[in-house]
């Protein structure tokens, strides 16, 4: 830096600082009404004295989700955003390639009271909807929990069950494998036909991959996160249709390209 | 008694700081064995992982060239998550908590519109019906707390109930109310000017007249009361400077 910088730099330094003290008299001004901006508390993964979680390192797990006490999260699986998995009195095993979708709750019953021992465990490849309640019970393989279902204490789903969207599944209860409950509280609705039992796991696969994506984009320090914003805006207005139309190659920079295991996998098929 | 409590807790974490890790890797071990026989899965856990992030969640996530979009009139609460292929029209209010992931297909929330507290709206690859599976949600449209939303339409001045569910394909059409704690199932069509409710929803009554004027004017006066949290936020945080000051306090250069 020159000698000009040093002193550009300088006064631009003495502008900052006045720029902060007329911060300081507005929040004055404002008296007790003012909230000062801080730093953000959050803890994404926190324990509770000597339980920690354990997140595998393909797993993703969204900045806003916050997971408590003693929780497993397996290979591939997501939380996603505003998900509280919170293991504080009992454990939570979360197995491989699942996903809990978004503002969920998993909590757990208390432990080793009146005999009582109710952890949650949630198998593999299980997709667990959004703003799903599952309190003390034990989600198998493969199984399906829709969307803002309720699981109270002790409910086994088995592999290949089905809880549909909305409904409340009562205490103790089973679901038997290739059903499907629903309801408040759940009945039995119907047997599930095995397109439907390919599509579960389909679809956990491709959350899984969505997840790839999204762990990316959520853990970019700073600096790539500007980079990228401008390299989006430059790039905004370039269409592959029209260049091509034109006759011009354009590079689109890989850092602004999504994965392919984003898109559709039946129009990539096409 | 307090100052006795902390050495002690300070000696039991350092005593057990050694011994916490392999008792950590022992459970690791002990659930890998009992785990074996439903399938081999390990937990490796990575040093790289943040366990807290200074930022917080970002409140707009850009997925490749998809950037969420927000209108300038708009009101989006500082913890709503915006993925990918968002769009906040003028006037439109997102409040506390919600999640709007367009990561598959396009989501609109129109014109003094809002989406509550805590909603999770979502849009699938492709929905059952002919329709397009994007998620729209035209102007003057109320939708409640803890609704969920997934690759649905509705269309302009309705309103979604608290703690409702729209499934893929599901259509409302203009002046429709969806009662609190609706489910609507996949691929069902609510008719103009219509009360619907239940899980899954059923029609109960056609709305008079007074109600689908009133249906607007909710949607205004929710819009009316976004202002006034829009003014309070500076369209600039004032973090940076705690963030300096964090890190001249532990000697990172900035």
């Amino acid at each position: 830096m020159g000698t000009l910088g040093r002193a550009v730099y300088t006064v631009g330094f003495w502008i900052r600082e006045t720029g902060q003290a007329l911060d300081r008299l507005g929040c004055r001004l404002q008296g007790n009404y003012y909230f000062q901006e801080q730093l953000s508390r959050h803890r994404t993964l926190m324990n509770i004295f000597d339980k920690a979680p354990a997140v595998d390192k393909d797993a993703f797990v969204a900045p806003s989700a916050s997971i408590i006490g003693d929780v497993q999260v397996g290979r591939g699986s997501s939380i996603w955003y505003g998900c509280v998995l919170r293991g504080d009195v009992n454990s939570i095993s979360v197995g491989s390639g699942t996903n809990i979708q978004d503002n969920s709750l998993v909590h757990v019953a208390k432990s080793n009271l009146s005999g009582k021992v109710l952890p949650t465990i949630i198998g593999d490849n299980v997709t667990v909807g959004h703003s799903a309640v599952l309190h003390g019970c034990t989600v198998e393989d493969d199984a399906f929990v829709g969307m803002g279902a309720t699981l109270l204490d002790g409910v086994v789903v088995e592999r290949h069950g089905m809880v549909a969207a909305g409904s409340l599944v009562r205490q103790n209860t089973r679901i038997p494998s290739g059903e499907v409950w629903g309801g408040n509280p759940a009945k039995f609705l119907r047997k599930l036909t095995d397109e439907e039992i390919t599509f579960i796991s389909q679809s956990a696969t491709n959350y899984s991959n969505l997840a790839q994506v999204h762990a990316a984009e959520n853990s970019k320090p700073f600096d790539e996160i500007e980079f990228e914003k401008v390299l989006r805006k430059k790039f905004a207005h370039r269409d592959e249709e029209y260049d091509s139309m034109l006759g011009v190659v354009r590079e689109t920079p890989p850092e602004i390209i999504l994965p392919d295991n984003i898109k559709d996998p039946k129009a990539s098929q096409k | 008694m307090a100052a006795l409590a902390r050495i002690t807790r300070k000696a039991m974490i350092n005593t057990l700081s050694p011994g916490h890790v392999i008792q950590r890797a022992l459970s690791t071990s002990a659930a890998a064995t009992t785990t074996t026989t439903a399938g081999a899965k390990t937990i490796t856990p990575s040093a790289d992982r943040v366990k807290w992030d200074y930022r917080g969640q970002r409140q707009i996530i850009p997925l490749g060239q998809w950037l969420p979009k927000v209108a300038v009139d708009a009101y989006v609460a500082p913890n709503v998550v915006l993925a990918g292929q968002v769009t906040v029209c003028d006037g439109a209010s997102v409040w506390a908590g919600s999640v709007l992931r367009g990561d598959l297909n396009k989501i609109t929330v129109g014109f003094c519109s809002n989406v509550q507290e805590r909603c999770v709206i979502h849009a699938a690859w492709s929905s059952p019906t002919g329709l397009p599976a994007e998620t729209s949600i035209e102007r003057f449209v109320t939708i409640g707390a803890y609704s969920l939303l997934r690759s649905c339409t509705i269309e302009p001045e309705c309103i979604i109930g608290q703690h409702s569910i729209l499934m893929e394909g599901s259509l409302v059409e203009t002046h429709s109310i969806l009662e609190a704690g609706s489910l609507v199932p996949p691929g069902r069509r609510i008719p103009t000017g219509e009360l619907w409710a239940g899980n899954p929803a059923r029609f109960v009554r056609t709305l008079t007249h007074e109600e689908t004027l009133e249906i607007p004017k909710l949607a205004v006066a929710i819009n009316d009361l976004s202002k006034s949290h829009f003014s309070e936020f500076l369209p600039y945080s004032t973090v940076y400077l705690e963030v300096e000051k964090f890190k001249k306090n532990l000697g990172i250069s900035i």
